[in-house]
């Protein structure tokens, strides 16, 4: 990943609570994809993340629903955060 | 002559599935498995205007694709095309999120027809649907619709009446637009490789978009059924860096296409309060666990206000109607070997279901109404860090927890979790928790015999509960939840709702009703075991089977530190924990006329006295291992039957908890014959 050229595309899970910003990437295996598109969150979409306090699953905010992701594989989930 | 038309309800998690289900059917439906798989299968019946409909509740679902066990029942199902009309439910509230499901069935050949269902919570969310233009737009019935009003369901029968007599089809066009892009696309080259391939009732796009978000069953039956060339070159594309990021694009093009529909035909005002002070809490990692408790224990409480009537119901009952067959019995001169089997098996046995299916039906009743106002999703989400550590998802904190309240009322909410394996683990874990009647038995017992240690007891037994997790999950969580298989949580926090009394009551009424009377059986077929070996003419226990068998095996019994009267006690826990104080009460003290398990008199006042006289402290201490972890009861053992589906891991657990507290009972025997 060339992060170092987009400093403001950061992992989900190292954004910090009460942010926003659109989904840029998604990382790993198909059962992953499968799981985390079915429930709404793709490239492209605009979210703000209610909760982050470092140990709890995140929340998400996005198409009108609130979700949580685990940590882990919250990770592989970049975002451009809104500035 | 009337006419079966089968449509079939598809809809994801949260949906209003099983409401919509439970008030087309009433009591006209069954519930079993698929064949050949553990997801259950709930079918009903309905008739309007001379047809008569069959209702298949597909199991629920965030898309189509085959991950699970219960998505590959769905898709299975659809792929064979069975259904007359797929009738796909989604949340109005969530309108783009939910309308994946109807993107993800685009493309397969079967008559449809939308519901956008909890269309009162849009509207009061400020949203505007309009949905006669999204009819329109989709070519297919599209009905705004409220599954949890009854007044509004004549709506529902006429509009399906309607995509019935009409069958239609979802116009493929606009989603496959999105899809191909160019003519360089993946999805395009795909689709134009299989060419002629006719599989299943489904259009060759579909096809094309399921190989790329690499669907293994799809991807088995195209390479079954491709020429080779054809074939590679399919895996080809699929190999190539574009077809790897297949499944996010096909995700895109489909929520492309769904905003494209309803650009035109919704109009929303963006939500002012999605996260309130509530759920801050609720979420909180200190706060929200705290919270959480409290929220339980109050739902315990309300469980035993709930069973109170059903308790006093069978309780009460007992001693009446006992007391009428012995008078009517001696009236009619009745031999008193028939008023004792009428009364410790037929009364007895009745009442004794009465009273456990009581609580069965207010733990289901009360966990329903968390789940169905909302709640439950956060306090999965409070726990989740404790639970992944064990491998299981935080959905499984909700049974946990309830058994508390009675373990085979529990062991029914093991369903919310999404794998088998997941279940397995939890039902496993689930019965080393104790409910009310085995605390009970269990402080009587240390207090009985230990005084004023037994405080100490009770917290080693909750560090031994601990244990026996550690335990479980070295035994049977690796093999259950391998690794590689444990998925962190994704999960929807839904929104809110106010929950509807009556018909989850009416719900959770007809399926306890399932359970009443399977357990009358199984509880009958016992008793009446026990009454058969237990049976003596004259009242003397000598003269019973169960006596000469106990003492023939007591050798072994003696083994881990149970004498024969307090092995049967052990025995007749498994059947119920009063029950196994019944028994003591019976053969230590010699009151009542022969040991039954349906006692309800459980310890007789001065029973505590004459055990501490007669058994020793190693005993003692076998005895109170051996109830710790003993098997839950005979009500336990039936649900988690209905649950696992198979004798063999019925069997599996039972045995797993019968060596446990065996081999504790042995442990501790032999330890107190060394310390006391």
């Amino acid at each position: 990943m060339q992060q170092e050229n987009f400093p403001n595309i950061i992992s989900l899970n190292e954004m910090r609570e009460n942010t926003g910003g659109n989904i840029e990437r998604i990382e790993g295996d198909s059962r992953f994809i499968s799981r985390i598109v079915s429930i709404g969150l793709t490239p492209g979409s605009t979210f703000s993340l209610l909760k982050n306090d470092g140990r709890s699953p995140l929340l998400v905010f996005c198409r009108d629903t609130v979700i949580a992701v685990n940590r882990k594989e919250s990770s592989q989930i970049l975002a451009k955060v809104n500035a | 002559m009337t006419t079966t038309k089968t449509i079939a309800l598809l809809g994801q998690p949260n949906s209003g599935k099983s409401t919509l289900f439970n008030n087309l059917t009433g009591l006209h439906q069954h519930v079993g498995n698929w064949p050949g798989k553990t997801v259950e299968r709930a079918e009903g019946f309905f008739d309007y205007n001379d047809v008569q409909y069959k209702v298949v509740d597909l199991p629920g679902s965030y898309g189509l694709s085959a991950n699970s066990e219960e998505e590959v029942v769905t898709r299975n199902f659809i792929w064979d095309g069975k259904a007359d009309l797929i009738c796909i439910l989604v949340d109005a509230s969530q309108l783009e999120r939910s309308l994946y499901m109807l993107a993800d069935f685009v493309g397969i050949k079967a008559p449809v027809m939308l519901v956008l269902n909890m269309m009162d919570v849009a509207e009061a969310a400020g949203k505007k649907i309009d949905v006669k233009a999204i009819e329109k737009k989709l070519g297919v019935p599209v009905l705004g619709f409220s599954a949890a009003d009854t007044k509004r369901y004549p709506d529902f029968l006429k509009k399906l009446d309607e995509a019935i007599s009409h069958p239609s089809y979802i116009d493929s066009a606009g989603l496959r637009e999105e899809m191909i892009g160019g003519n360089d696309s993946p999805v395009y080259v795909i689709e134009k490789i299989l060419d002629d391939t006719q599989l299943g009732n489904v259009e060759n796009i579909w096809l094309a978009v399921k190989l790329l978000e690499n669907d293994k069953l799809v991807q088995k039956v195209v390479n079954d059924s491709l020429p080779f060339a054809r074939r590679n070159a399919v895996k080809c594309i699929l190999s190539s860096a574009e077809g790897r990021e297949g499944g996010i694009a096909t995700g895109e093009a489909k929520y492309r296409w769904i905003s494209k529909i309803l650009k035109e035909t919704c109009s929303e005002k963006t939500p002012d309060k999605v996260f309130g002070k509530w759920d801050r809490i609720a979420t909180h990692r200190i706060k929200g666990k705290i919270f959480s408790f409290v929220i339980m224990v109050v739902a315990l409480l309300a469980c035993m206000i709930l069973a109170f009537p059903g308790m006093g119901i069978g309780f009460g009952l007992q001693p009446v109607l006992q007391s009428l067959v012995e008078k009517v019995g001696e009236a009619l001169g009745l031999w008193t070997v028939v008023v004792s089997f009428i009364n410790n098996v037929l009364v007895g046995g009745t009442c004794i279901t009465i009273c456990m299916t009581s609580f069965i039906f207010s733990i289901i009743f009360v966990f329903r109404i968390l789940e169905e106002i909302g709640y439950m999703a956060r306090f999965s989400y409070a726990f989740d860090n404790w639970l992944s550590r064990l491998g299981l998802h935080g959905k499984a904190i909700m049974p946990l927890f309830s058994g508390i309240g009675c373990t085979a009322g529990a062991v029914c909410g093991t369903r919310v979790l999404d794998t088998r394996g997941q279940r397995l683990f939890a039902l496993v874990l689930l019965w080393a928790i104790p409910c009310g009647s085995k605390v009970a038995v269990v402080l009587f017992l240390a207090s009985t015999f230990f005084g004023s240690a037994a405080p100490f007891f009770a917290i080693g037994y909750v560090a031994l509960i601990f244990l026996s997790f550690w335990l479980s999950s070295l035994l049977f969580g690796k093999k259950l939840i391998p690794e590689n298989e444990r998925v962190g949580m994704i999960m929807e926090l839904p929104p809110y709702h106010k929950p509807h009394w009556k018909m989850i009551a009416a719900m959770v009424g007809r399926s306890t009703w399932g359970i009443f009377k399977k357990a009358l059986k199984m509880i009958l077929i016992v008793a009446a075991i026990f009454w058969a070996l237990s049976y003596a003419s004259d009242g003397n226990v000598e003269n019973t089977i169960l006596y000469k068998i106990g003492n023939a095996i007591e050798p072994v019994t003696m083994f881990f530190g149970m004498r024969w009267e307090l092995f049967v006690s052990y025995l007749g826990g498994m059947f119920s924990k009063e029950a196994s104080l019944g028994i003591m009460s019976t053969l230590f003290n010699h009151t009542g006329e022969a040991f039954s398990l349906v006692t309800r008199v459980a310890a007789s006042e001065n029973l505590g006295e004459v055990l501490a006289k007669t058994i020793s402290k190693p005993e003692a201490l076998a005895f109170l291992f051996a109830s710790m972890f003993n098997v839950p009861c005979v009500l336990a053992m039936g649900t988690t039957y209905r649950e696992v589906g198979t004798i063999k891991w019925l069997a599996t657990i039972m045995g797993y908890y019968i060596a446990l507290s065996l081999g504790l009972a042995f442990i501790g025997y032999h330890i107190g014959l060394l310390i006391f």
